[in-house]
């Protein structure tokens, strides 16, 4: 929307400081309606001015014309002033009416202002009238502004929901439908070198291998992606306890473990409303990372928490190899990887879930590390209230 | 049992019915293999119909769960409901994992759901699995 538009009718002339606006009379008395005009214009103003007398003039003037501000005189003989704001407001039109009266006590003015009239002024101290329009327009343009601002963010925020839905609809679409392809080359190619190896010649064989290679690996890809993507769908929330959680990752973990010779320490854990599935996914992948980038020692793993207002601060610790500075903005990105695969197997995608799964709670997630000194991957969840009472018993 | 066991493979991918085939064609129970590629043909086949007036009625029915015009599903549930044919047992045999497939399969009455394995070994494992067990351990109606 253009600026001009969004001051509606209201041209500003900064260098002459002429404000022209439109104005709406209500008044019964013609002498006090020329005062008024006169005392607009002494101000500054170039008013275009219609003048009602009944609320159904008021009414029918409505219908054909949008004033920028209503002047109405408090009491009208057959109605009053403030039947007009009510006129105003059942219209649905956003107009500020200025009481233009004869002396009222300070309390009735106080009431109508409280009651949605935006000034009250006295006829008898009409110089203060062009400072009160003034002002009237000034908030109305802020007003307008606001609600067109509004308009926008709701519009944007709808927008990138949409946009968002769509690209999650995508990528499961996407991972779930070329599994079905790619199970034909991986097989097939499978097939291919274990029926012909050592018949074709030496490069046959390795073409054949490379390929296998590719076709697996995204295979994994794919699966991972898949995994990533369903985050979100069908989620159940109950009332967790973390510390079986944690013991049921730790048995998917148990051969990883043990051929690491790692230890996991856990205490003190939490109870949380959480999706199980996706709670032990979190602690599984968190844990399952501190084993494979250990250092030259064991592993030793400590699973922690502590209460930090409404909510909980999880921590995975590891006496591992840490992450380098420059590298920590990057690990909860989708397919980033610090290491090869000959170093390090993996996709990269086990953080990116993690942080899918903690922001889907409501919660936040990053690392705390530096290189050689191991990690330590923290994460909020919003505590529940069941779990705060619990809290004060123990 | 007779000599021979007949298979009906309700595939619409030549290249699963390829790979099963591979494993049947190697097994000790010479299967006879069918193959229709999709819902209609199947229960056209079952019911020796058109083309079908000699087939054979299969010993088993491998079936596919996504296949153009008529689906597994419906297959199942013709099948499943028909006194001339709900005998024949029905081994699903499919690439989806999706737990409402699973549970809905078996409320029609399939007699065993497979998801078809990413890997060939494994693959191979599942299909001679079935054949061992439907055609090596199980006793069949005649």
């Amino acid at each position: 929307m253009s600026e001009a538009a969004a001051l509606g009718r209201v041209e500003v002339n900064e260098v002459r400081a002429i404000v022209r606006f439109s104005a709406l009379l209500v008044e019964d008395n013609l002498a006090d309606s020329e005062l008024v005009l006169r005392e607009l214009r002494r101000g500054g103003f170039e008013v275009t001015c219609d003048v009602v007398q009944t609320a159904d003039q008021f009414r029918q003037k409505l219908q054909t014309t949008t004033p920028d501000v209503v002047l109405a005189d408090y009491n009208l003989g057959s109605w009053r002033g403030m039947e007009a704001l009510e006129i105003l407001r059942s219209a649905g039109l956003d107009i500020p009416l200025i009481l233009v009266s004869g002396a009222v006590g300070d309390v009735t003015a106080v009431e109508c202002i409280k009651q949605g009239a935006t000034d009250y002024v006295l006829k008898d101290s009409l110089t203060r009238l062009p400072a009160s329009v003034r002002r009237a327009l000034q908030e109305r343009k802020e007003r307008e502004d606001r609600r067109h601002a509004e308009a926008d963010l709701a519009r944007k925020v709808e927008e990138l929901a949409r946009s968002n839905r769509d690209l999650e609809q995508f990528a499961y679409v996407a991972s779930h439908d070329l599994q079905e392809p790619l199970r034909m080359v991986a097989a097939y190619t499978q097939l291919l070198g274990e029926r012909y190896a050592g018949k074709l010649d030496e490069n046959a064989d390795k073409y054949i291998h490379y390929a296998m290679e590719g076709a697996l690996r995204m295979q994994t890809l794919v699966q991972d992606l898949l995994a990533y993507s369903r985050v979100g769908r069908n989620r159940q929330r109950t009332l967790l306890a973390c510390e079986g959680t944690v013991q049921e990752a730790l048995q998917n973990l148990r051969t990883a473990l043990q051929e690491s010779g790692g230890i996991v320490h856990y205490d003190g854990l939490p109870t949380v409303t959480a999706d199980r599935t996706q709670l032990v996914q979190l602690f599984q992948n968190l844990i399952s990372n501190a084993i494979k980038f250990r250092g030259e020692k064991a592993p030793v793993i400590t699973v922690s928490a502590a209460r930090s207002a409404a909510e909980w601060v999880l921590a995975v610790s590891d006496n591992g190899i840490g992450i380098a500075p420059e590298h920590i903005g990057s690990i909860f990105v989708i397919f980033q990887r610090l290491h090869t695969r000959a170093e390090y197997p993996g996709n990269g995608v086990g953080l990116a879930i993690c942080k899918k799964i903690v922001e889907q709670h409501g919660g936040r997630i990053w690392v705390e590390s530096k290189a050689g000194e191991g990690a330590s991957f923290k994460f909020t969840l919003p505590a529940s209230p069941a779990d705060g009472q619990m809290d004060h018993a123990q | 049992m007779k000599e021979a066991p007949d298979i009906l493979l309700v595939d619409d991918n030549p290249a699963d019915v390829g790979l099963t085939r591979e494993v049947l064609a190697a097994s000790a129970h010479h299967v006879n293999i069918h193959n229709v590629p999709d819902g209609e043909e199947a229960i056209t086949f079952l019911r020796r119909l058109g083309k079908y007036t000699q087939a054979a009625r299969p010993d088993l029915v491998v079936l596919d769960l996504n296949m153009p015009r008529k689906g597994g599903q419906a297959v199942l549930a013709e099948v499943k409901t028909d006194p001339q044919l709900r005998t024949i047992p029905i081994v699903v045999f499919t690439t989806s994992h999706a737990e409402k497939d699973i549970t809905h399969s078996y409320e029609l009455g399939a007699n065993c759901y497979i998801s078809k394995p990413g890997n060939l070994g494994d693959f191979f494992s599942a299909v001679q699995s079935i054949e061992e067990y439907w055609f090596g351990f199980t006793s069949l109606p005649h």
